[in-house]
């Protein structure tokens, strides 16, 4: 029996790893558009309030400024909510993907996890819109150690432009200290059986839940994190693809687009294979007063999951 | 098939590059003025014969222009280096290619020959400026408006942090002012103290449509950077002025500084 606890923080976990890094390497400048205490950058801002830069409400001007800040050598960290990063989009693209510029872009508050705030802030199309850009790596961690690995790798190993797709709390707990989330790789939780659940952030929780409530129904399927979107590891999905009946992916996200479109396009192209996409299906988000409230009215609970996967499969 | 382009480089820092400290070097040498408007003159017939042979693309916008690219460039530059003051230009209306190419070429940094390929795929001269084809000289790749100021900032905070002697100028189209994010860049530089940041304005009182203040009034144009907290000079668009207006902006500390320059003629 798999039980999963959502009692984690992915902002937390970010702004913890930026102080990390901000020791580690002086040369890392965090910029905000007025959300520090939301993002947790508030964390950086007080160690280094040298290399803190909070721009005000504009995230146009955010993520320009921060290409500046890496034209003149230095590593800036964009955070700001997911959604409102992608008003900047046109500036990511014309400045930091064009010229390849070091710039790290990482959203909170992601997918489905601001419940509260509603359909203006629960962003769906991050993923889509960035994995688009040329020369982006596009990770989304599972939980809040794969968040602190992931961020301290974007940030002081990987040289050029990165989007770390977060949510805002309710991470699930999955990874011990000692994992390691090397950039391009997926990394296989459960061995596949009859089917693989492909997922990666919160819903990675959520793909062992569904795992474990499938095999209540005699059903067995493997669980993988993909945590890189961009790169996509190709050969791990077709590896994975080819040991099983039927491929399922799992996100807090469009299903144009996003994690589940990428492997459809890797196994169109080289091995075809039916695809079940989860996700949210040319929609809008709803507020909600809990996490759970609001995952229940979009029908993102394992059971529910687990029985759309059955209709398909049997 | 499609040519191989040029999609990313290294991501290592424009500023950092070798290349840029070689060239700031080369560029160096003083001029005078009256040499100066005499090698505009001649970049204005190159500028005037490259844009006949591409039906005159942004023509209007490339000849204001050239006046405070060969200020920039050929003495504003040079000037900073005797002070110790590393002096970068931001381009950030991109679509005065033409002027600025026509102006490399009289300070000898592009070859003369190198013009008849300009806007084809093979060429480091694209349409738009690009720092991936042009490095060192071009801070970073232009085409969409509104983006340079904050680029600008973003270099002069670097700076500050590092306790590095540097200035940028950006040059702004007066149309470019449309875009909201020009804005937010001239709050932040206000807020941020950024005195090692001069926006140079090349009021040519015309935007892609026509008159800027039938398609959107930009006046009272220096009241409104006056009420940012900008420091703001106006000057008439010619070498001598323009150059003046740039050595006075240099003793003003504190703020951010604006330098309006009005054409007041047709191109």
């Amino acid at each position: 029996m798999v039980i999963i606890v959502y009692s984690g923080s992915f902002r937390k976990a970010f702004g913890e790893a930026l102080v990390e890094a901000g020791y580690l390497n002086e040369d890392i400048i965090v910029l905000d558009a007025d959300t520090p205490k939301s993002t947790w950058t508030k964390l950086f801002a007080n160690t280094f309030p040298h290399r803190f830069i909070n721009v005000g409400i504009s995230e146009q001007d955010l993520v320009s400024t921060a290409a500046g800040l890496a034209i003149a050598g230095k590593i800036p960290v964009v955070a700001g909510f997911s959604m409102f990063l992608m008003r900047g989009w046109e500036q990511i693209r014309n400045t930091i993907s064009r010229d390849h510029l070091n710039v790290k872009i990482v959203g909170t508050h992601s997918g489905l996890s601001d419940y509260m705030d509603g359909a203006s802030h629960q962003c769906f199309e991050d993923i889509a819109l960035m994995r688009v850009l040329p020369g982006f790596i596009v990770l989304v961690p599972g939980d809040e150690i794969a968040t602190r690995k992931i961020v301290l790798e974007a940030l002081l190993e990987h040289k050029g432009p990165v989007y770390i797709r977060l949510g805002r709390d309710n991470a699930p707990k999955i990874y011990d200290e000692f994992e390691e989330f090397p950039i391009g790789k997926l990394k296989i939780i459960e061995d596949p059986g009859d089917i693989v659940l492909f997922s990666n952030g919160f819903t990675l929780g959520l793909a062992l839940e569904v795992a474990n409530e499938l095999k209540r129904h005699g059903i067995s399927a493997g669980v993988a994190d993909v945590y890189t979107v961009k790169p996509l590891d190709k050969d791990g999905i077709i590896k994975l693809s080819k040991k099983v009946n039927l491929v399922v992916a799992i996100e807090d996200h469009s299903i144009y687009g996003g994690l589940g479109s990428a492997i459809a396009e890797v196994l169109s192209e080289s091995y075809p294979k039916r695809i079940l996409r989860i996700g949210i299906r040319d929609e809008f988000g709803v507020s909600a007063r809990s996490f759970s409230q609001l995952i229940e009215y979009l029908g993102f609970t394992p059971v529910n999951i687990a029985l759309k996967i059955i209709e398909v499969y049997a | 098939m499609f040519a191989p382009c040029v999609v990313g480089g290294d991501a290592a820092p424009i500023l950092n590059n070798d290349f840029l400290r070689s060239l700031n070097a080369s560029l160096s040498d003083h001029i005078s003025l009256d040499v100066l408007e005499d090698k505009v003159k001649r970049s204005k017939r190159r500028l005037l014969n490259l844009l006949s042979k591409v039906g005159g693309w942004h023509s209007w916008s490339s000849l204001s222009s050239l006046n405070i690219i060969a200020v920039l460039f050929g003495s504003w530059i040079a000037e900073g280096y005797a002070m110790g003051v590393e002096r970068l230009v931001v381009v950030s209306k991109g679509h005065a290619a033409p002027s600025v190419y026509s102006w490399l070429v009289e300070m000898g940094v592009i070859k003369e020959s190198e013009l008849e390929d300009f806007a084809t795929p093979w060429s480091r001269l694209q349409s738009h400026l690009d720092a991936l084809r042009l490095p060192g000289i071009v801070v970073y790749s232009t085409g969409s408006l509104g983006q340079g100021l904050s680029i600008a900032n973003g270099i002069a905070i670097a700076s500050k942090i590092d306790s590095i002697r540097r200035e940028v100028a950006v040059l702004l189209g007066d149309g470019e002012l449309d875009e909201g994010q020009v804005w937010e860049a001239i709050a932040t530089a206000s807020a941020l103290k950024l005195d090692n940041v001069i926006a140079i304005i090349d009021r040519n009182m015309v935007q892609h449509t026509g008159f800027t203040e039938k398609v959107k009034p930009k006046e009272p144009l220096a009241a409104k950077f006056n009420s940012f907290g900008w420091y703001v000079l106006e000057v008439i668009n010619n070498v001598k002025t323009i150059h003046s207006g740039l050595r006075t902006l240099s003793s003003i500390n504190g703020k951010p500084k604006a330098l309006i320059v009005r054409s007041n003629r047709r191109w």
